[in-house]
């Protein structure tokens, strides 16, 4: 915040001039203080050795080259920028459509999630046990494996399946149409994976929510849609922020849907291509250059997302 | 039960621009209690009413009613002759001042008083929340967010938001409960200047009695979800028509009495022995068994051996249980046979009336007695006040 009062000068408190602990209080402190540093040490150690140290590993090894005559895996450190150009012309298109995939799933995981976790947070806030009982519902599914759900996505997006026999009878879906292996499964799979990303935040946020506010605003002549523009919404958003990142980040990324319930045609993801140059072709600067290129259009994404949607006080 | 509710005419008659507030019927039943009985209630508009009792007595409630918050099981609620019964809360031309504040915390103190005005698309919706800021002196903090202000600032911004709308009724829910003794009557007296400036009707929630009577131009007793009594402070308290009006207001010394005599305008009544009259303009109840009650502060005491005291014509004898002097005044208890103890108090005059142990002689004008029915508990609303 900007408006903080400044002090008159001359009356700006040093820390020195206003210090008035005993020596044992400042040694004590400092005890704490050091303290404080040894117990982040494990952290920042596992960071490093697990993070810090393996993007360092990928940015140079984007850069390898496989020597001439070399054999399956051999890669020599070489300043090739190229691998960057080489890699974002075969597959820019597929980067795109794995942000359109993970744009979509995010915001219809939004639309689903936002709902559920105001009917459990706030409308039955006061009936504890139906609420417990909502909450554990929603987030059982998960307790059993991502594949197998994602393959339970076949089934029921299956050509004799209820869902595309539904749709073909209201003639929304061709007679000779599939909902398998198109890009609507692959959606339909990341929003449904990515669902609990979305609803916890939001509900963490709307627990929180005063609906006292509520009534304040119906009080200030607010109608309902508006109260929730203006209240509700604006409560709640710290966790629509939180979620949007942690559904659209992972989506971005993900290859298991994209693998499991789309085609070769026209559903392939960023994830599966990465990970077919590095386990398949064996290319690993190619896979490691795909690789810096996702990360960084996912900074840049999230970086101007931040900066139109966040502000510190969200946080 | 005599509930004494009806038109409450005050001195404000040259403001009433006809919108006055008239519940009738009204009651709410939640699943297993009722919280407000079928209540009748009028306020002519430009009154400062007062809703006061203990808590769970329903006075949130009705003013949850009132508000469109809440809806009532039965009977209707009219604004200036509009029935405004089934009509949501954002369409009533009333705001409310919460007892939690309920400012919105993502907007500014600015953008919460302008709040209700865009909501009603005022044009000058920004000058005039202005306005209302400097109104309660705030207009150096509009730009700070609420939880940047402390308690009483809350509070009025809380007051700028809900009246700068200049609603036909401003509802106040126990709008000072969180604030310290030395605000809260500094704030009484700024809301009481305020409703005065602006002449609008104000309905204030509180179980602080004297809250309730150095603001409001009428009180309304409220208990167990009825209106006791309604009346000005002043008549409250002179005239209590029920037990617990006359112990939650102040307090009283009740004894039962029974009816022995008709002198006309009052009755002779036996009170454990002794003889006393009561004006039959001030009792509930005017034969067979009563309940006679006097305030403590009217009665006189002095020591049964004391030649020569004015003593006034109702008196009772009785032994000094506790004398204990607080500087101004010395209170005592007094035990006297047949009706257990009474209190009174004595200005300091310089005098030593009595110490514990001494037989003494209280006394007191007949007008100042009066008279309750029967039935009343005599201990109600001892412990809520």
């Amino acid at each position: 915040m900007s408006t903080t009062t400044p002090l008159p000068s001359g009356t700006r408190p040093t820390r020195r001039s206003q210090d008035l602990r005993s020596p044992e209080e400042v040694r004590a402190e400092k005890k704490r203080g050091r303290m404080g540093a040894w117990l982040i040490l494990p952290g920042m150690l596992y960071l490093l050795l697990f993070f810090a140290l393996p993007v360092v590993v990928l940015l140079s090894m984007s850069l390898f080259v496989k020597p001439e005559g070399g054999e399956i895996g051999e890669f020599v450190p070489a300043w090739k920028w190229d691998n960057y150009l080489i890699v974002w012309n075969a597959y820019w298109p597929v980067l795109v459509r794995s942000f359109v995939f993970a744009l979509i799933a995010t915001v219809v995981a939004l639309l689903i999630a936002f709902p559920m976790a105001y009917l459990v947070a706030v409308r039955l806030r006061n009936y504890a046990l139906l609420k417990g009982i909502l909450l554990v519902l929603l987030i059982a599914p998960f307790f059993s494996s991502f594949i197998l759900r994602t393959q339970a996505w076949k089934q029921i997006l299956a050509d004799e399946g209820w869902v595309a026999q539904g749709l073909k009878a209201v003639a929304i879906l061709p007679q000779d149409g599939h909902l398998t292996a198109t890009p609507f499964a692959v959606v339909c799979g990341l929003t449904y994976n990515f669902l609990p990303f979305m609803m916890l935040p939001i509900y963490a946020s709307l627990d929180r929510l005063d609906t006292r506010l509520l009534e304040a605003a119906s009080d200030l002549y607010a109608p309902p849609a508006t109260t929730f523009f203006r209240v509700t919404l604006p409560q709640a958003m710290p966790g629509v922020f939180a979620g949007t990142l942690l559904t659209f980040i992972p989506a971005a990324g993900d290859y298991v849907n994209a693998a499991l319930l789309g085609n070769n045609r026209n559903t392939t993801m960023i994830g599966q291509v990465i990970d077919s140059r590095f386990f398949r072709v064996v290319d690993y600067p190619g896979a490691a250059s795909l690789s810096v290129i996702l990360m960084v259009a996912i900074l840049i994404l999230v970086l101007i997302y931040i900066r139109r949607f966040g502000t510190k006080e969200l946080f | 039960m005599s509930t004494q509710t009806g038109h409450a005419a005050t001195g404000s008659d040259e403001r009433a621009t006809g919108a006055d507030l008239i519940l009738r019927g009204v009651s709410k039943h939640f699943a297993e209690f009722t919280a407000v009985h079928e209540m009748d209630l009028t306020v002519p508009s430009g009154t400062f009413i007062a809703l006061l009792g203990p808590s769970g007595c329903g006075k949130t409630t009705t003013l949850r009613m009132i508000a469109g918050l809440e809806q009532p099981s039965t009977g209707t609620i009219s604004i200036g002759g509009t029935d405004m019964t089934r009509l949501p809360s954002h369409r009533r031309p009333v705001n409310t001042v919460f007892q939690s504040y309920a400012l919105f915390p993502h907007l500014s103190v600015l953008e919460n008083v302008a709040f209700g005005l865009k909501q009603k698309k005022v044009k000058d919706a920004g000058a005039r929340a202005a306005e209302g800021l400097d109104m309660v002196e705030l207009s150096h903090l509009a730009h700070r967010k609420p939880a940047q202000l402390s308690g009483g600032q809350q509070q009025r911004v809380a007051l700028a938001r809900a009246l700068v709308n200049r609603p036909q009724v401003l509802l106040l829910d126990e709008p000072l409960g969180a604030l310290d003794m030395k605000l809260r009557r500094q704030m009484q007296r700024e809301l009481k200047t305020i409703q005065t400036e602006v002449g609008l009707t104000f309905i204030h929630v509180t179980h602080d009695q004297e809250e309730a009577m150095t603001m409001a131009d009428v009180v309304a007793v409220m208990n167990a979800g009825r209106v006791e009594q309604l009346g000005s402070p002043r008549d409250l308290y002179e005239l209590p028509r029920t037990a617990f009006v006359a112990n939650f207001l102040g307090k009283s010394n009740l004894m039962p009495a029974r009816v022995v005599q008709d002198d006309g305008d009052a009755v002779q009544v036996d009170v454990a022995g002794q003889r006393m009259s009561l004006p039959k303009a001030r009792a509930v109840s005017t034969s067979g068994d009563v309940v006679v009650g006097v305030r403590p502060e009217k009665m006189r005491i002095a020591r049964a051996d004391e030649e020569g005291f004015a003593h006034a014509a109702n008196q009772l004898s009785g032994t000094v249980v506790d004398a204990s002097f607080t500087g101004v005044s010395t209170e005592y208890l007094v035990d006297v046979p047949g009706i257990g103890q009474v209190g009174t108090f004595t200005q300091n005059l310089g005098q030593d009336p009595a110490r514990p142990g001494d037989t003494v002689r209280m006394s007191w004008e007949p007008e100042y007695t009066f008279g309750l029915d029967r039935e009343e508990d005599l201990e109600a609303g001892v412990m809520a006040s």
